[in-house]
């Protein structure tokens, strides 16, 4: 009866919403949970391509990389070939044809790409950035290091490089420039008290007292910053634990760190009662 | 202002393969000198850097504790690189394996080859370092370093197909909020019914 077939198309509409809404969701919380994007996305694609409107080419460009992830070129040649036919030119889907290559193992191949992009859009960050990916993928990291910062050089205010930067020279050991990294980032984004954590814990694995003195005062700003980092509490208690048991401070130092040390464990252990109550909860 | 000078640095001696770490770990085992070493469980530690020091010693230090509290000692450190291609031990490794090994003569480091993964678990893609005169040595991977490798396959390729590890909680987790727990008692619980 009408009433009956009524309800069911109700029904599928609601799912597909719920899906699109979950792929928008993690789209916008840029997750990376590639399985789960490629059970959702592939299903939408396939079942119901007709009915998303324009949102199937944004979804096509998330599944794809979600697919890619996931080693499933079969999903995610399928959705570059809709792009590519849809978007004939665009440097967007060159780059995600260059990621394909990548993935694939096609690095000299995915260069090229790249390189073809940038030749029509010298500024084109995103290709320059999928150019020293591949020489990370390569395990080439003094290059990778050295065409990094030749990119910040020119676009000194981008973040996300200046993090990937710090992480490839903790990587190397190389501390003392890390931080600088991580200077440049807590000074465009004082509030952000994940930089100031990790900041902290680079000034400690540098070591010395002057370095843990200083990563003692970041661990504290983090916390002030956010008084739910349990990282930042505990780097906390481990530098003024280290201080003051270190010979080489004066007593009034030592006593200082002893009440920081003090007051740390005391807040260590009441975030943890309070997570065992709420696990009750 | 920001000084924007930078300090000195201290570099490693030569540049190696790119090395980054996505999961590591120690295993426990019961107190025992006389009779081979099993290890009965293992935690897994951290998925991102592995080359800062604050956070791996706030991990050795509570699984240190726990471990004492449950009778087992840690008896090793495994870690799995986050480039496929890249098995072999490095510095991290070298040095966690290191400190474990000055509370427990035998422990081993164990590294993951994930060329050699796949679902169906068949081979062992462990390599076994052992701890001789400060230096790390592989052992022979002909000699059988499994109490039932067969048995453990069968429950390895089982989890991986029922995705447990999307439930799997590590060091990092369980720092981004205290409630996720490390001994991962849920999927422990699975083995021994896998079993």
């Amino acid at each position: 009866t009408s009433v009956q077939t009524d309800w069911r198309v109700n029904v599928l509409i609601i799912v597909l919403t719920e899906m699109r809404d979950k792929l928008r969701k993690w789209r916008e919380d840029n997750h990376r949970n590639s399985e789960q994007i490629v059970d959702v996305g592939e299903e939408l694609i396939n079942e119901h391509a007709s009915k998303l409107g324009d949102d199937i080419w944004i979804i096509y460009e998330q599944v794809m990389i979600a697919a890619l992830d996931c080693s499933r070129d079969d999903l995610a040649w399928t959705c570059l070939q809709e792009l590519k036919r849809q978007f004939p030119g665009s440097q967007r889907v060159k780059r995600l044809a260059g990621m394909r290559l990548e993935a694939l193992e096609k690095y000299e191949d995915a260069s090229k790409q790249y390189d073809s992009i940038l030749q029509d859009d010298p500024t084109n960050t995103a290709a320059r950035k999928r150019k020293i990916s591949i020489l990370k993928a390569q395990g080439k990291s003094a290059e990778a290091i050295r065409e990094l910062n030749e990119y910040l050089e020119q676009f000194v205010g981008d973040q996300e490089a200046w993090h990937e930067l710090s992480e490839l020279y903790i990587n190397e050991h190389d501390y003392g420039k890390a931080a600088f990294c991580l200077e440049e980032l807590m000074m465009t984004n004082p509030h952000n008290h994940l930089y100031c954590e990790q900041y902290a814990e680079v000034k400690y694995t540098q070591g010395g007292l002057e370095n843990l003195e200083l990563s003692r005062k970041y661990f504290a700003q983090a916390l002030k910053l956010n008084n739910r980092n349990m990282r930042a509490l505990f780097g906390l208690y481990m530098s003024a634990s280290h201080i003051a048991a270190s010979p080489k401070v004066n007593a009034t130092v030592k006593k200082a760190n002893v009440k920081y040390a003090t007051w740390a464990t005391n807040q260590i252990n009441r975030a943890y009662q309070v997570s065992y109550a709420r696990c009750l909860l | 202002m920001y000084n924007r000078n930078v300090s000195p640095s201290a570099k490693k001696s030569q540049p190696k393969l790119e090395w980054r770490s996505e999961h590591t770990s120690k295993e426990k085992k019961k107190d025992s000198h006389s009779i081979p070493i099993l290890c009965v469980d293992c935690i897994p530690l951290f998925h991102g850097t592995l080359a800062l020091a604050p956070m791996l010693e706030v991990a050795l230090t509570l699984i240190d504790t726990w471990c004492k509290e449950n009778k087992y000692v840690i008896a090793g450190y495994y870690q799995a690189n986050e480039r496929t291609k890249d098995f072999r031990p490095n510095q991290v490794a070298e040095k966690v394996g290191a400190r474990i090994a000055e509370n427990f003569s035998e422990a081993a480091m164990i590294m993951v080859d994930s060329t050699r993964f796949t679902m169906g678990c068949y081979e062992p893609i462990l390599a076994i370092y052992d701890h001789h005169e400060n230096k790390w040595k592989c052992r022979d991977c002909n000699v059988d370093s499994f109490e039932d490798w067969c048995e453990a396959q069968k429950i390895t390729s089982a989890l991986l197909e029922g995705r447990s590890y999307e439930s799997l909680i590590d060091f990092d987790n369980h720092l981004d909020d205290l409630r996720n727990d490390w001994t991962n008692p849920e999927i422990n619980k699975s083995v021994l019914h896998l079993c």
